[in-house]
Order: structure tokens, then sequence, then C-alpha cells
């Protein structure tokens, strides 16, 4: 693993995340968000987005729609589902299991 | 469900899809851009960082893609569009395998499809493993014979009925069911019909429901001539009655009786005879009102009947044998008018009645085809495997070429697995297209053969079904398939690990060529092996036929019309003098027609049938094992046939049913069955063992031998009798005649029927079209064995043509050397000849080592001739060579003329 690299899975979960959040996004606001809320630390090539996305959208966890950004350019905008909502809890869940197990093996006796 | 709908309609938008994703990539990077150049950097560098943080386009735009779950789809496309490029970029040998996988497969299938129905299907009746027939089921006919134990009589059949414990169900039917002219309502012309005669029980015992209306009981046949009743075939309701829904408020007259019809059987039966598909059944109560008004119903040593049965649940073969053989002795000595001589107890002493099971039904259509079509089955396996072989080599050839081809894509970094796909994928393209190909050419094949088998254009078709068989051209595409993609693969695997390096460097000799060629060889001299076989049975098959189209038949066969009437419609017996009087009117007036030299009655003319018994002739020892057949025939007939009379007299007018009895002989007979030096003039002889004066013939001549059931038999006894003195309801009116068929037909046919309109004139053909029929099993192996032997051999010639063109484009280098150091055309050719001279013998000496081991199979089939015969043997290897040899010299001979300097250049 490269350093700042995210760990492997999680880039659906970190989008699934950011766009409950959030609401409406297009991609290369989904992409900033990330980059934000983790503090600039968690660097996604950026590209790798667009596979990901596509994946959600076979899924049904995200619909997409066109619209137009602030500075009046045509956007796709994705947008959780319901069964993306259903999805992104079993996927926190599952998260925070893996994580605080992580955690406190990690712990100091 | 959703996904999948989801997943389809982005397939159906693919541009929008990709339209989609560009836009939505491109308004990533340049609000990236814009983000950069904010932070301050130069826009040509913000340009290249946005670049580099997206990561690589195309790519993206696949991994986009295959998150769809179509990847697979669009490799599939792109390989197959690939692969048909390739294909079509050699037409000729891409045209080659497609052809030989449809011949192959398409043969196979085909004659399998026949073998099915002849020989393998069960009827389709309910659980018919549990049917047996008492006897062989191979007889027909009437028989009073003592110990007869395939032909019983009905009264015999009613008490096996009562008495049997070891059959659930039993049945019986009439053996010799033939056609009858009846009519169809009140229509006006009768019509030519073949009804059944069977017992009440024959539905139950099979097991078969009607369609509509009912089927028999046994009430239905318990009282002579009171059920004029009938059930018709589905397939007599769908064409005669145009399937009509009231078809029980329908009737069916034969003679003078009118049968209602009561039910309708299911689609596709036929009773137990397959081969034979009557219009409907008769309860055999019902038998004397037929036309031909068999008198058998009470008789109890009228013995004319089939008996099969159900075997009851939990009863061994064994042990039905034993009951019912006890039974036979029983009943049949239990008979009041039972003659229980010494001589016919001796007889039903040693009389075995055998259960035999008839699953698949009787036929005799299975004893005359069964072996041709199992030879033939085995030829087309043959012929498939050589095929396959093509193909084998053909794409062994293909890939190795292409060894080259493929380094240079390995290099380029195509994965290795990408690169086995596509070969594979190649390879199932030409045997699919091939397998397809040959449905085709089975569908059209199974047609001409059932022509054939049912004896040619003229002839009624065989009601078989012989549609595909889909088992078996399931397995002959997946052994085809799997050939294409074993022979596809392994190359494609060979080639894929050849170094990348090596074969770039040297793209003509790397180390798989040893192992090809070993391939290659081994193929070629199988397929030269198995061509040889099959060219020297089709020789012997074609030499076997020749020698019975030579065949002398005591007549000469050409110029002889046969008008085929059903006089029993008259009404009238053989012996009412009105039916004698009409047969000598017709013959008298049809002999003075112009361009007819001769008419004739026979009660058999060739390929008839026979009617035969022992004789005694007083003097010699009495042999019941002897059969002469008899033959009652009018004055005309000698005369019309041309059949030399040898010594005394023919018959005439004074010979008439007063007159005391009288009778030729065959010459045979005379040689064989009389003491030497004697002159049977004027002997007297008996019909039959007695010598009553009942019997009692007095020989007037002598005849040359001819020919009477088919063309193979030996020497047959025949004798002769006037008509008036046995009178016969003839059938059969031989004419011969000169001029042109139709016109004469016509004329022979009107003189009939202006003497009785009312006998209908069931087919009028020639002799020699019937002697030709009764060899259509011999022609049928003849043909089909010739066509596919050639077959064979062009496509072995291919295998070789191509082996040669391989070797030789591989060794150019080689022979631009040798002719550079001054070496003779003639020895370059000769040394690429002298390789595929030496395989080519070697497939010879093998296929000759196969031929001898396996020449037991064909004698049964062969007429005049034995399967070692050296004159075939060689006729074969000329034949072989003639093909192969060129085909080795094309190629060698462009290897002779290759200039040495473009050789070493081409490098």
């Amino acid at each position: 693993m490269k350093p700042n690299d995210i760990p492997p899975g999680s880039l659906s979960l970190l989008i699934l995340n950011t766009l409950s959040r959030h609401g409406e996004l297009h991609g290369y606001e989904i992409a900033e968000s990330i980059l934000h809320a983790s503090g600039d630390v968690l660097q996604v090539e950026e590209g790798s987005l667009y596979p990901a996305l596509q994946r959600l959208l076979v899924q049904g966890w995200v619909s997409a729609e066109w619209g137009t950004t602030a500075g009046n350019r045509r956007a796709r905008y994705y947008r959780l589902t319901a069964a993306g909502r259903k999805q992104l809890t079993a996927e926190l869940s599952h998260f925070h299991r893996i994580y605080g197990a992580i955690t406190a093996v990690l712990q100091p006796a | 469900m959703r996904q999948l709908l989801r997943r389809l309609s982005m397939l159906f938008h693919r541009s929008r899809f990709n339209a989609d994703l560009e836009e939505e990539m491109r308004l990533h990077l340049e609000l990236r851009e814009q983000q950069q150049v904010a932070t301050g950097l130069a826009p040509e560098q913000a340009h290249r960082e946005a670049r580099r943080r997206f990561g690589n386009n195309t790519n993206l735009r696949e991994r986009s893609f295959a998150a769809w779950g179509w990847g697979w789809l669009e490799s599939f496309v792109q390989d197959t569009l690939y692969g048909l490029r390739s294909l079509l970029r050699s037409p000729g040998l891409t045209c080659v395998a497609l052809l030989s996988l449809a011949l192959g497969i398409g043969a196979n299938t085909a004659i399998f499809s026949f073998l099915d129905a002849i020989v393998l299907r069960s009827l389709p009746v309910k659980a018919p493993s549990q049917l047996f027939i008492l006897g062989d089921g191979d007889e027909d006919g009437v028989t009073d014979r003592y110990g007869s134990t395939t032909l019983y009589s009905y009264p015999f059949f009613s008490q096996l009925r009562a008495k049997n414990t070891v059959f659930c169900e039993i049945a019986t039917v009439l053996s010799f069911n033939g056609e009858a002219h009846g009519t169809i309502d009140h229509r006006d012309q009768m019509e030519n019909l073949s009804p059944d005669l069977v017992s009440g029980s024959f539905f139950s015992t099979l097991g078969v429901e009607p369609v509509v209306g009912r089927l028999f009981t046994a009430d239905d046949d318990n009282t002579e001539g009171a059920h004029p009743v009938t059930v018709i075939s589905y397939a007599f309701w769908q064409t005669a009655l145009a399937g009509s829904p009231d078809v029980l408020n329908h009737t069916v007259k034969f003679a003078d009786t009118t049968f209602t019809i009561i039910g309708v059987a299911p689609p596709g039966f036929f009773g137990i005879t397959v081969g034979h598909a009557p219009d409907m059944w008769i309860p055999m109560a019902m038998m004397k009102s037929l036309p031909a008004h068999y008198n058998g119903y009470k008789d109890n040593f009228y013995q004319s009947n089939l008996i099969f049965g159900r075997l009851k649940p939990g009863v061994t073969h064994a042990r039905a044998e034993a009951e019912i053989n006890v039974l036979y002795q029983q009943i049949t000595r239990g008979f009041p008018d039972a003659r229980l001589n010494d001589y016919n107890l001796s007889h039903l002493q040693q009389a075995h009645v055998a259960i035999t099971p008839i699953a698949t039904g009787i036929s005799g259509l299975r004893h005359q085809f069964s072996d041709p079509l199992k030879l033939l089955m085995g030829v087309t396996a043959l012929v498939l495997l050589i095929a396959c072989a093509n193909i084998a080599n053909l794409l062994l050839a293909r890939s190795t070429a292409r060894a080259r081809e493929f380094a240079v894509r390995q290099a380029l970094g195509a994965q290795r697995l990408r690169l086995v796909r596509q070969l594979l994928t190649e390879s199932l393209i030409l045997a699919l297209a091939g397998g397809l190909l040959s449905i085709a050419f089975a569908v059209v094949a199974d047609r001409m053969l059932l022509r054939m088998i049912s004896g040619g254009p003229d002839a009624d078709l065989i009601p078989i079904d012989v549609s595909l068989n889909l088992p078996l051209l399931g397995f002959s595409l997946a052994v085809t398939v799997g050939t294409a993609v074993l022979f596809g693969i392994v190359p494609a695997l060979r080639a894929s690990h050849a170094e990348v390096t090596g074969a770039l460097k040297d793209g003509r000799s790397n180390a798989n060529v040893a192992t090809r060629n070993v391939l290659g060889k081994v193929l070629i001299v199988t397929q030269v092996a198995i061509s040889f076989v099959l060219a020297i049975a089709s020789v012997l098959f074609l030499r076997s036929l020749v020698n019975l189209t030579h065949v002398d038949t005591g007549f000469p066969r050409n110029g002889v019309m046969l008008i085929n009437m059903d006089s029993s419609v008259l009404g009238l017996k053989g012996e009412d003098p009105r039916m004698v009087a009409m047969f000598s009117e017709i013959e008298e007036r049809v002999a003075a027609l112009p361009g007819v030299h001769g008419a004739g009655f026979a009660s058999f003319t060739f390929h008839q049938g026979s009617w035969n018994t022992s004789i005694n002739i007083p003097g010699t020892a009495y042999n019941d094992a002897v059969n002469i057949k008899h033959n009652v025939i009018s004055n005309g007939y000698f005369n019309t046939m041309q059949i030399r009379v040898l010594a005394g007299r023919s018959f005439g007018p004074q010979d008439t049913a007063t007159s005391h009895k009288v009778i030729i002989l065959s010459e045979s007979m005379v040689r064989d069955l009389f003491p030497p030096g004697v002159n049977p003039i004027g002997r007297h002889i008996y019909i039959g063992k007695d010598p009553g004066p009942r019997n009692d013939h007095e020989v007037i001549g002598v005849v040359k031998d001819v020919k009477f059931g088919n063309l193979q038999e030996h020497h047959q006894y025949i004798d002769y009798i006037p008509n008036p003195q046995h009178p016969w309801g003839y059938g059969t009116l031989a004419v011969r005649y000169t001029g042109e068929f139709g016109a004469v037909s016509k004329d022979v046919q009107n003189t009939i029927h202006s003497i009785n309109r009312n006998i209908p004139i069931n087919r009028v053909t020639t002799l020699d079209r019937v002697i030709e029929r009764s060899i259509t099993n011999q022609t049928l192996v003849a043909q089909l064995s010739t066509f596919f032997a050639l077959l064979a051999v062009f496509l072995s010639a291919i295998g070789i043509y191509g082996l040669m063109s391989y070797l030789v484009s591989r060794r150019t280098n080689e022979i631009g050397i040798r002719m550079a150091l001054g070496a003779a055309r003639s020895s370059v050719g000769w040394m690429i000849m002298r390789e595929i001279v030496l395989l080519v013998v070697s497939g010879i000496a093998l296929g000759g080592a196969l031929t001898l081991a396996t020449n037991q199979l064909v004698q049964s089939l062969l007429y005049g001739l034995k399967p070692t015969e050296p004159l075939s043997l060689l006729l074969a290897i000329v034949a072989l060579l003639a093909i192969a040899l060129p085909a080795a010299w094309l190629p060698a001979r462009r290897a002779a003329r290759i200039s040495p300097m473009e050789a070493l250049r081409y490098e």
C-alpha cells in the first residue's frame, strides 16, 4: 500500500457516504468532498471514481441525472437511492465492526 | 431482474453511454485544471497535473464499461469478427473445412436416423419391453404344416388366450395383411386401402388409447361376420377424411360389407410391424367379409396369424416359454381334426416355440436393410474421422504459420489467455458453421435416402419416421467441435508459449516444426489408411452390383410390362368360370394389340412371393425338405417371358379343367430330383406327399431355369401348372411390347377396362424396374459407399496437398540453397515427393491390413466375389494413387521450380 492510498473496496463506501451527506453531487464534487473531509489525507486516483460510480449505478444504489452546474456547465449529478441508503447502513456497520476489532487488537495492553 | 434490464438498456445505448462518460470526465478534468490554475500553477502545468491526478483515461473508460459486465461480450464480438476475417482470408481452405464437416456430420446423422427408425427405435406403445411374440415373427402367409412356430390359426389363438397364465394380455394379427379396394362413404371411386385384421384384444395388449371414439374390445371379435366395425389410423383420418370431426359417422365398404368407423388410433401408431402403416384395423371375425374372403376364422389349421402378448410382471422369459410350449402341444393335438400320423407327430415333437421380445417391433425392412445401414454407418463414421483429421491438419497448419503473428502480438502486450481465446473462437466459428450446414445436408440426405430405400423415384415411400435424430446430431457436433477445439487450442497454447524473441528472429524454423510434422504425418497416414479401406469396400460393392445386373435371369429383362390389378373386388372365386373366361379374354385381346408381342398371366412374376410344397416323385425317396415353388400360368406366359421350352411341349387349349392334369418342370428339377438318364416327359409326379389321384400330374415339358424371388438365389425348383386345372385369381399380367411405354400401357389398360370396367388397376411397371428394385439394398450400398469413398479419398488428397504445401514452404530456404549448390530440379522434386510417397504407401499398407482383418463384415453383402480378391485391391490402390499422388505432385513441382535466388532473398 502506497502512503495515503485508500484501502481497497472502501471507495464505494466513501462515495455512498458522501452522497448521503450532501444529496446531489457530480463527479468532481464527490472527489473534492472526499478529499476535504479527509483533511487532504485520502488521495483518490480521481479517475477511478468513474468506474466505481458505474458499478454503483449497475447495482442500483445510486441514480444519475443530467443537470447544470453553478458555472452553467452540463454535469451528471448522482444521488443515493433507497437501496443505496440500505447498502450504506450495512457497509457502515460492517466497517465499524471490523475497524473496532482492528483498533482493539492494536490497543496497547 | 431490474439490474438485468438496466444492463440491457445500457447495451443498446452504447454510444450514449460513451458520450456521457466522455463529457463527465472532460468536465472533471477542466474543473481540476481551473482549480490548479487558481492555486497559482501555469496553465501548462495545471493541465499536466490534472491529467496526472486523473489517471489513464482509456483504461478508466474500459473499466467503467466493464463495470456493466459486458466485457466478455465485447471481446467475443471482436474475436468473432477477427476470426471471420482470418477465415475469409483463406476461402479455399475454409470451404474445404466447412464442406468436410457438413458432409461428415450430415451423412452420419442421416444414416443414423434410418438405423434408428428401422432397427433401434422402440414401438410407440405402452412399455414395449414387456411385449413378446411367439416364434420369430419372420414369416407371413398361410401354412397347414404341423409344427409351425411362428404362424398360428385363430382357434389356436383363442384357446391359448383362455389357457395361458403368463401373459396378462395376448393378441393376434393376420400375418399377410395386404391391400384391398374399398369405398369410403358413398364415393364413386374405389380406393386402394390397407386394412389389418386383428383380434379384439389388439389395442388393449399394446396399451394404446383412442384419439376419437373407442378401440376394439374382445366383444368386437366373438362372432364371425357380426362385427362390421373398423378403427382407422390417425394418418388415414387426416388424409382420406380430411380430419373431419364427425369421423364416427363415416363408413368404409369392402366387398359387400359396410364397416362403421368406431374410433381413431393415436398419431404415429402402426401396430407391431415397422415399415407397414395400415390405414385401418378390422376384427379377425370379419376376415371372410374382405374382398379376398379369407376363410380361416374357424379353421384349426389355417395357420396364418402372428401371436404376441404382454408378459405378466414377475414372470420370467424361461417360465413363459416353458408354459407356452406345453400349451402348444396340448392345444394343437387336442383339435378334433388334428391328423396325428407319425409324420405330423414327428414334426410336432421337434417344434419348439421361442418367445422373442418385440420391443422394437418386427420388420422385413430390418432384415433387408439392417446390415447395409450398419455398414454405411461405419463408413460415414470413418468419413467423419477423416473430416476431423482434415480439420485438425488445417488448424495445425494455420496456427503454425501464424506463430510469428502471435509472437508479435505477445510482444505488443497481448495476454496469452486472450490469444488462446481468439484461436478458440476461430475454431468454434468453423465448427458451428459446419454444424449448421450439416443439418441442412442431413435433411436433404434423409429425403434422398428414403427415396432410395423405398426403391426409386416411382415407388411409394415407405412409411417410417426418419426425422433427424437429435441425440446423434448432438453427438457428431460435439465430436467435431471437440476436434476443432482440441486441434485449435493445442497449437495455440504452443504458439503462445513460444519464445517471443526466437519466433521473431526466425519466422521459418522454430522448434515446433518437428512436433507438428509428426502429428500431421500421423494424421495423413490415418487418412490414407481409412480412405483405402473405403475405396476397397466401394470397389467390391460396385463390382458386386455389376455382377448382379449381369446375372442370367433365364428371361430377357427388357421390354416386359407388368400390369398389377385387383380381381378380388369382383367378388368371384378364382375357379368361377366367369373369372377363367375373363382372364383368357384379357390375355387374347391384349396380345392382339399393336406393339404387343405376347401377354400372359402368372400367379407369381419375379420377386412376388411364392406358393411352395414338397413333391413326391415315384421311384425316388420322398424328401419333405425339398421345397418346390409352384406357379400357375396362362398359355401365353412362356412365350411372353421368352422362357425357353427345352423338351416336350408348352400348355395349350387341350389342357382344360377336365383333361388329365399336366405339369411343366424347370431344368434343375429334372437334373437334381430325377434319377440320372431318365426322360421325365410322360412320367407322373404328385404335388405334396400323398400319391392320390387329386395330386397326380403328368410331366409334359421341361423349361429353362429362371430367377424367381431374387437375383442372388441359386437354381430354384419351379414347376408350372395350367390355369384351368388350378384356377388362380390372378393379380399380374405380363406383356411383352415394343414402342413407347406410356402409349402401350394406356392401350392395355383400356382393353382390360373394356372387358371389365370394375377391375381396379393398381400400378403398371416394367420387369426391369422390378428387378432393379429387388436389389435396392445392393444399389444403395454400392452408390453410397462409392460416394463416401470418393469423398474420403478427396479429403485425404486435400490433407496431403495441405501438408505438402506446408512442407515446401518450410523448406523454401533449404531448397534454394540446394539448387544454388547445383541440385537438379528433378532431384529436388523427388526429395519432396519421397516423403509423401512413403506416407501414402504406409497408409495403404495399414489400410490393407485393416481390410484383411475386417473382410468378414462385408462378405454377406457381396455377390459373386470374395472380399480379398486381388483385382479389387489393385483397383483401389490404383484409384487411391491416382488421386493422392497428383495432390502431392503439385506442391513438389512448385518446389522444383523455385528460383534459387528468389528463395534465398526471400528471408
